[in-house]
């Protein structure tokens, strides 16, 4: 078997709210994910879905003094203990992230929000341009590239949103609940567009979504609950 | 990043408005105060290295405008330690203007050409025409100062009157900063000739002209002290004031250096409420674009790259500031000037050096004010941010 493209082991996170009030929001989570799998994560709000993304996504680390301690890597590098310059980095070449509230930049026209990434990840601008182009014509909107935010419906924000999470070709899309803040017509349009590329690019995504429309969509789905992925795991 | 400027037009106006008048503020002030010292240094090196000997009822500094028998010439060059003393007659050229302000009135100055003997160091400069020369002597002719030549639109060749005397202007000085700008120069008879025109005098003297002169002019020897000069003559002559440049210094550099500190502080203050407009525009900006932040974090964006728009965005503000800044200051020194100019004075001097100081003094205040805020902006965890809003 080839190596997965994430595997995480006994990943904890301890929130630390005040003195004496600690949330455990992630207990000991163990994830592998191989490359061009489609993977849904589902629970009840609250279990630690979100922490998990944000760990996955290196926006936080984990807990580093458990035992046994934890490891992570992504696409082949040990991202488990790096320095934020480092994390930062990963995120802007090796991943793309999709979120519920689209997180577009409200200034930036729909192209400029796609070159943002490419920029990031050090990019001549001129290729950073074709590729922001290219990737809003593969979410269908490349009529609306001079377009903001504001002036664009939630079903084109969060296509425009996922035109950026994929311009840089990134290892690992994670998108957290990508279709929760959209009507049923988007929803499937997203779904649609998540599914295509997961089939025509092989491009790995894992998400969280209440949404059995997009669960269904996965290749496979898991239960997280009270901060543990559960044994649950339903293949498709 | 114009365009994260432009989302807050006003917010963003009247920053770079208090930057700008910080900026002009400071601009105006610094070319007055330019001015105003290039008068002290000028005036310092005038009087550097000799001593001016007059009447002692004159009121003015080093200005002698009571005439004084032509022997105190000699009377002077006794005085140990001086290696030549000569006369000079000056007077007012319009007897009604002692002058006003920061201007000193308009002089007429006579002396025989060369009378220095090469001991005079301050060096001034002819810009059109020539000096007068002992050949002069006999003519009315006349060497003007660059204020007083701009005041009387006067070129060489072309005829001045000088209480109530026609002379041919001969030449035109460059500005040199000192009295010397609001002088005309004559030759020794004809400033004679109009000192005993001068009813009062002839009228005290019941007609009995002695020769005149209104100062002299001692140079002391090499190595002698100008102190000792100065306390020698207005020991063994009561009747006479003597100053040299230390007299000067001690007068106007003192006077005019806490004049120029009070001018300078009143523009910092002005650039400090400027620098905390930027802090606290940044400040707000920056809480506004919490999410923002968050979202380009979040998609790769490092904490350089966060700092650096900040910072550049900030830096800008104080560069438009700047500009504006300068722009006015121009003006107003270009108009207050211009005004000036029909009354010989002027009041200002903004050279490049100021300007490009200023501007690139506003850039780094506003990179400077906005650097706190940034460097806040980059730390912000990017989750946390997200969930901002």
């Amino acid at each position: 078997m080839a190596v997965p493209l994430l595997e995480a082991h006994n990943l904890h996170k301890t929130y630390r709210l005040s003195r004496n009030n600690h949330v455990r929001a992630l207990r000991g989570v163990d994830i592998v994910v191989e490359a061009g799998e489609m993977v849904g994560i589902m629970g009840p709000s609250g279990c630690g879905k979100s922490t998990l993304m944000h760990i996955l996504g290196l926006l936080h680390s984990p807990d580093l003094g458990t035992s046994p301690p934890p490891s992570l890597v992504v696409d082949g590098a040990d991202v488990t203990a790096l320095s934020d310059q480092e994390r930062t980095r990963m995120r802007a070449e090796r991943m793309g992230f999709v979120f519920q509230t689209f997180n577009l930049v409200p200034t930036l026209t729909a192209l400029e929000n796609v070159t943002l990434p490419m920029e990031y990840s050090g990019r001549r601008r001129s290729e950073a341009k074709e590729s922001a182009a290219g990737a809003l014509a593969l979410v269908g909107l490349e009529d609306r590239a001079e377009h903001r935010p504001a002036e664009l419906s939630g079903g084109q924000q969060q296509r425009v949103a996922i035109a950026r999470a994929l311009v840089t070709r990134p290892a690992l899309l994670l998108a957290d609940e990508p279709t929760g803040n959209l009507d049923s017509k988007n929803t499937a349009e997203v779904i649609d567009l998540l599914h295509r590329f997961n089939r025509e690019h092989d491009q790995t995504i894992v998400l969280v979504t209440h949404d059995s429309r997009v669960s269904e969509a996965c290749s496979r789905v898991l239960t997280m609950d009270d901060g543990l992925v559960g044994s649950a795991e339903r293949e498709r | 990043m114009l365009r994260s400027l432009a989302r807050r037009k006003l917010r963003t106006g009247l920053t770079v408005l208090g930057i700008t008048v910080g900026i002009w503020a400071l601009m105006v002030m610094s070319a007055m105060a330019n001015k105003l010292s290039a008068i002290v240094v000028g005036g310092s090196e005038y009087f550097d290295n000799k001593v001016v000997v007059s009447d002692s009822i004159n009121p003015a500094f080093g200005f002698g405008l009571t005439p004084i028998p032509l022997d105190v010439v000699d009377e002077v060059a006794q005085v140990p330690g001086v290696a030549l003393a000569a006369p000079r007659i000056q007077f007012l050229l319009d007897p009604n203007d002692s002058g006003s302000g920061f201007n000193t009135p308009d002089f007429v100055v006579a002396y025989m050409a060369g009378f220095d003997r090469g001991y005079e160091t301050f060096r001034m400069e002819v810009a059109q025409g020539r000096e007068t020369t002992l050949e002069d002597e006999g003519r009315r002719v006349v060497l003007l100062g660059a204020d007083l030549a701009r005041k009387f639109s006067a070129r060489p060749g072309d005829q001045i009157d000088i209480r109530g005397t026609q002379f041919q202007v001969i030449g035109v000085r460059e500005p040199t900063l000192t009295f010397f700008d609001t002088t005309a120069v004559i030759p020794w008879a004809a400033g004679q000739e109009l000192l005993r025109q001068e009813g009062a005098v002839s009228r005290a003297l019941g007609g009995q002209m002695p020769e005149l002169t209104s100062m002299v002019i001692a140079y002391p020897e090499e190595g002698a002290s100008v102190d000792d000069v100065v306390q020698t003559i207005e020991r063994e002559m009561p009747r006479l004031r003597a100053v040299s440049g230390d007299d000067f210094d001690e007068q106007f550099g003192s006077t005019i250096a806490i004049f120029n500190a009070i001018i300078l502080s009143v523009a910092l203050i002005s650039i400090v409420v400027g620098g905390l407009a930027v802090i606290n525009t940044m400040t707000m900006s920056v809480i506004e674009r919490t999410r923002e932040i968050g979202i380009k974090r979040a998609i790769g964006a490092s904490r350089a790259v966060i700092m650096r728009e900040l910072v550049l965005e900030a830096g800008f503000m104080g560069f438009v500031g700047g500009l504006t800044g300068l722009a006015l200051a121009a003006l107003v020194v270009f108009v207050a000037n211009d005004a000036g100019q029909s009354s010989g004075t002027i009041l200002f001097r903004l050279t490049p050096a100021i300007a490009a100081l200023g501007v690139a003094f506003s850039t780094v205040l506003g990179a400077l004010a906005g650097a706190l805020p940034a460097w806040n902006a980059a730390r912000l965890d990017p989750v946390e941010a997200l969930r901002y809003g």
